[in-house]
């Protein structure tokens, strides 16, 4: 073996990381080569002495105390992870649904304002008390904003009774204290055939 | 029978603590020795090998078991080690432009004393990351090569190449002192 080949080889023959066939190499060289020994020793006092170099001990109290620093760290950090992550996809899934039902509620609510305020009208159509035809013996009030069925302008909506004759005690008093609004009354409750009857009479 | 690395973790997974503690002793002093031996002070090295062990521990299920469980603290340590080295030397470098124009002068030739008073650990400090890692591994923590090259994330061969160039270095700089 030549002493560069041995050079290479100084390392892991001091640590015994040759073949057996390989050492019986070099430690013949060796035997015969100054050179190499002096190398070989100079490696080796490398080795020793860098392995002499201590770590200063920290002492018992801080490794008895490290394993809790360890679980302290590992808990502040998992509870910083969660508060970062926000909610889970369990919590995510129900706040969805909540979510949903609020919404479904709000529209829910807004459907019925919006029916109930179209069918006011149907409402107080139905619920309005009938002039007094069907009350003998009482003179007829209009509500000042009660719609009146003649403005609507629909003849199927006139033909719902049969107006008596404007001499008709039931009639005759609204007539004699407002007779433009007990026309207008009566238009609401007559057909157009009664109307003209009515409009004949007058 | 102590209860091999294995059986300890597969207890923590199944909520014992006591094995969580079992291995943080088991191990503490190897992993602070390592990042002690990387980064030469104790605040750093006590911040990194607790880093490395919780780390390991939230992590523990990614552990695919190729490698002991010591092995695999090593590799996380290491990487820790490489992080905290790469922002000391951007740290460093700053400091240094501000030293050179503030540090009086016998600030230098206290470096300088302390270096001649010990060239081989300055020679160490000196030593690039990867060839560093491989002598600490292998001469303060005994292990083999192929086991240093799973650490180090390299092969076998690579892992004597750094051991071998690491200690050629620290030779020529002790002959260097006593010639």
């Amino acid at each position: 073996m030549t002493c560069n080949e041995i050079k290479e080889l100084t390392v892991p023959y001091l640590e015994l990381d040759l073949e057996p066939s390989r050492v019986r190499d070099v430690t013949t060289h060796l035997n015969g080569c100054a050179g190499c020994r002096a190398e070989m020793e100079a490696v080796r006092q490398v080795l020793v002495r860098v392995k002499g170099m201590a770590v200063p001990d920290p002492g018992d109290q801080f490794w008895r105390e490290f394993p809790h620093r360890v679980r302290h760290e590992m808990a502040r950090l998992q509870s910083t992870a969660t508060t970062l992550a926000g909610p889970s996809r369990y919590q995510r899934f129900w706040g969805g649904v909540v979510t949903a039902k609020r919404t479904l509620a709000l529209a829910a609510s807004l459907l019925l304002v919006v029916s109930a305020w179209l069918l006011r009208g149907q409402f107080d159509e139905a619920t309005a008390p009938a002039p007094s035809v069907s009350q003998p013996g009482q003179p007829v009030k209009m509500a000042a904003s009660q719609p009146r069925r003649a403005d609507r302008g629909q003849d199927s909506e006139f033909a719902t009774v049969d107006l008596p004759a404007v001499v008709d005690a039931d009639w005759h008093d609204y007539w004699e204290v407002d007779p433009d609004a007990a026309l207008m009354e009566m238009a609401g409750h007559v057909d157009r055939q009664t109307m003209d009857r009515l409009l004949a009479d007058i | 029978m102590a209860a091999s690395d294995y059986q300890l973790l597969d207890r923590y997974a199944a909520g014992d603590e006591s094995a969580f503690e079992e291995l943080v002793l088991r191990h503490q002093k190897t992993v602070y020795d390592l990042a002690y031996r990387m980064l030469e002070n104790h605040a750093d090295a006590a911040d990194l090998a607790q880093k490395s062990f919780v780390q390991a521990f939230l992590h523990h299920r990614s552990f695919k078991r190729e490698s002991s469980f010591r092995t695999w603290l090593y590799q996380i340590c290491l990487n820790q080690c490489r992080n905290a080295l790469r922002d000391r030397a951007r740290l460093v470098h700053e400091d240094v432009e501000e030293l050179a124009l503030a540090a009086p002068q016998d600030t230098f030739a206290e470096v300088a004393k302390s270096e001649l008073k010990d060239r081989l650990g300055q020679a160490i400090r000196t030593l690039p990351a990867r060839q560093r890692e491989a002598l600490v591994l292998r001469v303060y923590h005994n292990h083999a090569f192929a086991e240093i090259g799973v650490i180090m994330s390299c092969s076998e061969g690579t892992a004597k190449a750094n051991y071998h160039h690491a200690v050629d270095k620290l030779r020529r700089v002790l002959m260097a002192g006593e010639g």
